[in-house]
């Protein structure tokens, strides 16, 4: 009696805490209906989820529910070693893109540091049974016990998924890969690394078309790198690359076959008075994203996320403060390696409102009707099932209100990096190291 | 002149993130080494700038600490340094913006042929009682016949130094830079072991100008991103053929470069 009693009371907190390196989530993508939920993590498994459909008792529709529930896992990639340079490859998915559906099985392209795979993933939900040479389990019958013939039935069993490989794009990259793009062709897709793009056709393993080269013939005059690439969602022919030192590249692939020239390029004069030691890194785009309409980009750097017009080269025609109170904090950023953290950014279905992480588990939503920012959070203690979200404040100055965090009590262990927009609806999926939160909006569910 | 410890913090971070990253699982990260190197090469643009202008403020000190500002900043202006050992006071001071540009390509070319001559000597290892410091401000290299003359002491030969060709000040500044890389590239704090090894290292300052001198080396190394390993590479056939004096330097040499020549491998095949 006493034990019980006690139990609730024991705290099992450092059991939750306990984060297997291998179960931190590196991406969450959408598919192009926002059914299917795929994530990856650092341990090269990737974890689909299905939206559940269930009748509403009231309304003749069927309506959907919002809750998302795993729908299969595999393993996509293996840690593997490379010999002739003996380096390790880590099998951290570092991006997954689905293929819009053309029949009933899904198909979505997964990458590490150097391989990319098609995968296939259908589902099974019927059988044949009653073979003639073969019993139910599958063994081969006696030939003298075979008096009848009859054709085998098709009959319904438990639902099954099969996820299968069916391409390999390998060794297309020395580099480390950090983007993929399917093209809107649906043919091709393209992959990017630190200094190369390639353009690979969906179905040819064998070979790619390199069409960004920014390798230096001298290594040592390396001054910048390639952050992220899109394709543009509407132009086959155009894309879109970020660089480290904070400029977009606009490439049109009718101009030639090799890239290097871009068609425009974007870049923001940089402010003087804010230059610093690490005035480098904080303006090496992380993340670039077209918006749904194709007119505008999204990027994120360190402190801001940008709104680009692709009519307009010379800046950004908004900027938005992420965390600026980080400004100061700089130098000890980048002594624990937090100033290298990748984050990314989305824009909702109507291209109205925009998103990125930042860290202690808060991320930020900005509104770009009214430019204002909301900062939310993405942490068990705080939110319980279908309870809504309030919205915190980091506290810089003026009057505090309860609630409000400092910025030196700020984790900085717990970084949103990773998320994703449901591509029609208000439903948001956030990475949070281990954990994957979806959020809905319940007040406006559909976009107007 | 906090600056200058800022700074100097920056790229003791800076090297040692680099040096992590080799260990690292999945390779080296080239976007991340990039970055590392542009803040590596920003704080010591302005750790090297203030430097000198802290050079100038110590100009008649003659303690072997303050000597060696004095070398690193002669350094910097290497070719015309010889001609003007004169009028070194001024021109320092109007030099100083050009300097800080032409700083790096300077190291890029003074790199290759500082390993060629660099041999501290024993002889004169065994003479200098005070710092390691002050060991490689010493111990210059046997090659040039007329450096020879000036080794008597310390704060002498660094005064000769500074009217001399600009070969001694690169060999100096070689050993010393080959000491700091082999001693930043341990695990252990490079300010430690120098501390340890030094024999009468007893003013602090001096010891801290010491390591701030290693790290200061190091920098030169890894000058322009990656290039001041790449050339260090190709000059060790010709260190090892021209070294035949004392063994100290071979070893000196020899475990540097193999500290370094991992590095030179993984960037090469990178």
């Amino acid at each position: 009696m006493g034990e019980d009693g006690e139990s609730p009371k024991i705290n099992h907190s450092f059991l939750r805490d306990y984060v297997t390196e291998a179960d931190v989530i590196s991406t969450v993508e959408f598919n192009q209906t926002g059914d299917l939920l795929a994530t990856g993590d650092k341990g090269g498994r990737v974890v689909i989820f299905q939206r559940e459909t269930e009748p509403k008792g009231e309304s003749e529709e069927l309506c959907e529910s919002g809750e998302y529930n795993v729908y299969s896992t595999f393993q996509s990639h293996e840690p593997d070693f490379d010999y002739l340079k003996s380096l390790e490859i880590e099998e951290k998915i570092n991006k997954i893109r689905w293929l819009p559906q053309q029949n009933a099985a899904h198909f979505l392209l997964s990458t590490n540091d150097k391989t990319i795979k098609l995968w296939k993933v259908s589902e099974r939900d019927k059988r044949p049974e009653g073979y003639n040479l073969k019993d139910e389990e599958g063994r081969i019958k006696d030939i003298s016990t075979v008096t009848s013939l009859r054709v085998p039935v098709l009959k319904p069993t438990d639902l099954m998924v099969e996820v299968r490989p069916r391409r390999i794009f390998a060794n297309g990259h020395t580099y480390h890969v950090n983007s993929i793009s399917v093209n809107s062709d649906g043919e091709t897709y393209l992959s990017a690394d630190d200094l190369r793009i390639n353009m690979w056709h969906l179905d040819i393993t064998d070979r790619s078309f390199n069409i960004v080269d920014i390798k230096p013939s001298n290594m040592e005059d390396l001054t910048e790198v390639i952050t992220a690439a899109e394709f543009h969602p509407h132009h086959c022919h155009m894309f879109v690359y970020s660089s480290s030192k904070g400029t977009l590249r606009l490439c049109d692939m009718r101009e030639s076959a090799l890239c290097d020239k871009h068609s425009k390029i974007f870049e923001e004069p940089e402010d003087p008075g804010n230059r610093s030691f690490f005035s480098e890194i904080i303006s090496s785009v992380s993340d670039v994203k077209f918006s749904h309409s194709g007119r505008y980009l999204l990027t994120r750097d360190y402190l801001t996320v940008k709104v680009w017009d692709l009519n307009m080269e010379k800046g950004p025609v908004e900027t938005y403060q992420v965390h600026e109170y980080l400004r100061s904090k700089l130098c000890s950023l980048y002594e624990n390696d937090c100033i290298f953290d990748k984050f990314e950014c989305v824009w909702n279905s109507t291209d109205s409102v925009i998103m990125t992480g930042a860290y202690n588990s808060f991320f930020r939503m900005f509104d770009r009707e009214t430019g204002r920012g909301v900062t939310l959070e993405a942490w068990r203690e705080s939110s319980k099932p279908r309870a809504v979200l309030r919205t915190r404040r980091v506290y810089t100055g003026g009057r505090r209100r309860r609630g409000d965090v400092g910025v030196d009590s700020l984790d900085f262990s717990k970084k949103i990096l990773h998320m994703a927009w449901h591509p029609a609806e208000n439903i948001i999926a956030i990475a949070a190291t281990n954990n994957l939160y979806i959020f809905q909006d319940r007040v406006n569910p559909e976009n107007q | 002149m906090e600056y200058k410890v800022e700074a100097h913090r920056i790229m003791s971070i800076s090297l040692g993130k680099i040096y992590n990253s080799r260990v690292q699982r999945g390779g080296i990260k080239l976007h991340k080494n990039l970055l590392v190197s542009l803040v590596l090469r920003s704080a010591r643009q302005v750790y090297l700038s203030d430097f000198y202008s802290g050079a100038c403020l110590n100009e008649q000190s003659e303690r072997e600490g303050k000597e060696w500002d004095l070398i690193e900043s002669e350094r910097e202006k290497f070719p015309p340094a010889t001609e003007e050992c004169d009028h070194t006071e001024e021109t320092r001071q109007n030099d100083q913006p050009p300097i800080n540009e032409t700083v790096e390509k300077a190291d890029d070319e003074e790199v290759k042929p500082d390993a060629e001559h660099c041999t501290p000597t024993p002889e004169e290892q065994s003479q200098n009682s005070s710092s390691d410091l002050a060991d490689s401000v010493s111990s210059e290299s046997p090659v040039p016949d007329a450096i020879k003359q000036n080794q008597e002491s310390p704060t002498e030969s660094t005064n000769a130094t500074l009217g001399e060709s600009s070969q001694p000040q690169k060999t100096h500044v070689c050993t010393n830079r080959k000491r700091g890389a082999e001693e930043s590239a341990r695990e252990d704090a490079p300010q430690k072991r120098t501390k340890v090894t030094s024999s009468n290292a007893s003013d602090d300052e001096e010891s801290e100008e010491m390591e701030t001198g290693n790290v200061s080396n190091l920098i030169t190394i890894f000058g322009s991103s990656f290039s001041g390993l790449l050339s260090k590479d190709g000059a060790k056939p010709e260190a090892e053929a021209e070294d035949s004096d004392s063994g100290s330097g071979q070893i000196c040499c020899d475990q540097m470069l193999k500290n370094l020549n991992p590095w030179s491998t993984a960037i090469v095949a990178f």
